[in-house]
């Protein structure tokens, strides 16, 4: 059993899914669990192949208690549903509850070069904390991926873990002048800023110049 | 058993056929959510499973003794406060308390500790600090609130507690055995109970994340005492690991400082996979008794030390 759950760790971390499901500074103590749930493993598996050899003394061994099968069902999950990271349904979720990003004590320029990348909560803070005065001017360019408005249009939208999937917060960004893509297709959305919001003073607006479909990025999460 | 081992068989004989069928945005986003959960909290019940299991195998029952006060109503505060060295969160803190509890520590101080520890801990304040930037007695209250609240419930526990509902780990001390051998032992005895119980609280709270229509939260946050209350549920049921959700806790934006302060009261010491793996490690009528205290002694604290701090 624990064999099993330590595979499933060492597969995860080792074959670099695992920052679907946390956050990837998480990868040495993955590690370090997936090496103690082995050495448990072989120490168990050791003694009761060397408890058959003796013929048992009767006690001291309770076997695998039933609970424990259970540890089974993440394992099947990963090979069944192969979830991948969450996208736009989780997003969706969040439009009525607005996310805050922290006021940042000073805003500093934003590095030379046009365009620039930019992750999207640091486009919000600019945006909402800067009045957009350290955006002004220049070409930004923000990786994320698609959640359609039901009512028309689409956002930027990029998740922030900080910790694992389940504490999951939308950071999105309005794309105005933009053809409408399906939800979750990974984009790069070049373009500027424009001052004004569609509604949710916490979402900024940017202007398209050039929308860029892209493969999704090796950690998905900001 | 049997059964589900020839549940497995069949599912993984159909799964190129499943694989493409189970593609439901809400059954995805529930399954990431499970399975991060679980890997999020292994490290953590590995960490707390192990130092369980070296004070089984190392320490001495009459260190214990010397450590605490004699009398229990002081051991309570000590122990309390002692949950503030502990850098976990609320999964490795089970399984330490129930091995100090079958080492002689008094039952209420033990379980002071279970609930101050995933609570008061420097990570914890740490994480509470940065994620309140303009709120700086937004930790201060947490950590008051969560010691205070600890406190009052070892000592109901003390007073009022009877020794029936808890079922006490048993002692693994087997005489003439190598240390190690001891401490492999209840490493991997520990690990097999609380490892399945983390599963279900996985489970149920994977489904509570992607269930729990957001509307629902709107409403509860236009009503002061309500909003207080419906964050403490909401606590429990999401299950977020202590380190991160004062995180989410400043997301909730449309919430009252002192209904986030419940959150962050309420969710190190009672939700669903805590409450799952209590039932496993002291017995089902211990949880049943022992979490609604908490969740109402908690709810009473935040609202104290919000009206009090924030």
């Amino acid at each position: 059993m624990l064999l099993l759950l330590g595979i499933l760790l060492l597969r995860l971390t080792l074959g670099g899914s695992y920052v679907y499901y946390v956050k990837a500074s998480m990868k040495p103590f993955l590690l370090l669990t997936a090496a103690v749930l082995l050495a448990l493993a072989v120490w168990s598996l050791w003694q009761s192949w060397r408890r058959t050899e003796e013929h048992d003394d009767g006690h001291g061994h309770d076997g695998v208690p039933r609970v424990a099968w259970l540890m089974v069902l993440p394992v099947m999950v990963v090979f069944l549903v192969s979830p991948r990271p969450l996208g736009a349904f989780t997003a969706a979720r969040q439009l009525a509850t607005a996310p805050v990003v922290a006021e940042p004590a000073e805003l500093l320029p934003l590095p030379a070069g046009d365009p620039v990348d930019v992750p999207i909560a640091d486009y919000i803070t600019r945006a909402v904390w800067g009045q957009g005065q350290t955006l002004e001017g220049r070409e930004v360019r923000l990786t994320g991926f698609v959640t359609p408005d039901p009512e028309g249009g689409w956002w930027v939208t990029r998740l922030g873990l900080a910790c694992c999937a389940a504490d999951a917060l939308s950071f999105r960004a309005r794309v105005l002048d933009a053809e409408d893509l399906p939800a979750n297709s990974w984009v790069e959305v070049t373009g500027r800023w424009v001052p004004g919001d569609s509604g949710d003073p916490a979402i900024p607006l940017i202007e398209a110049d050039d929308v860029e479909r892209v493969p999704e990025p090796r950690n998905p999460y900001e | 058993m049997e059964i589900l081992a020839l549940a497995a068989v069949a599912l993984l004989l159909l799964q190129p056929f499943l694989a493409g069928r189970l593609t439901n945005p809400a059954l995805q986003a529930g399954a990431t959510i499970f399975v991060s959960i679980v890997i999020q909290a292994l490290p953590f019940l590995v960490l707390g499973v192990v130092l369980s299991a070296a004070i089984a195998a190392f320490v001495p029952d009459s260190f214990w003794q010397k450590a605490l006060p004699k009398r229990p109503g002081l051991a309570v505060p000590v122990a309390g406060c002692a949950g503030a060295v502990l850098p976990g969160c609320e999964c490795a803190s089970v399984p330490v308390s129930g091995s100090l509890m079958s080492r002689g520590v008094a039952p209420a101080a033990a379980l002071a500790f279970l609930l101050s520890a995933p609570a008061i801990n420097p990570i914890v304040v740490i994480s509470t600090f940065v994620a309140f930037p303009g709120e700086p007695m937004m930790a201060v209250a947490r950590f008051g609130a969560s010691l205070v609240t600890a406190v009052i419930v070892g000592w109901i526990w003390l007073k009022w507690g009877r020794g029936e509902w808890l079922r006490v780990p048993s002692r693994r001390h087997i005489e003439g055995q190598a240390r190690w051998q001891t401490f492999a032992a209840a490493a991997t005895h520990d690990l097999l109970h609380a490892g399945g119980f983390l599963v279900v609280g996985g489970i149920a709270a994977a489904i509570l994340n992607v269930a729990v229509p957001q509307q629902w939260l709107q409403t509860l946050a236009e009503h002061p005492a309500l909003a207080i209350l419906g964050l403490a549920l909401l606590a429990v049921l999401l299950s977020i690991c202590s380190e991160a959700d004062a995180f989410v806790a400043a997301s909730l934006t449309q919430f009252s400082l002192t209904a986030r302060l419940a959150f962050l009261v309420v969710g190190p010491m009672v939700d669903l996979k805590l409450i799952s793996l209590q039932a496993g490690t002291f017995g089902k009528s211990f949880m049943y008794r022992f979490a609604p205290t908490t969740f109402v002694v908690a709810v009473l604290m935040a609202t104290l030390f919000g009206w009090w701090l924030l």
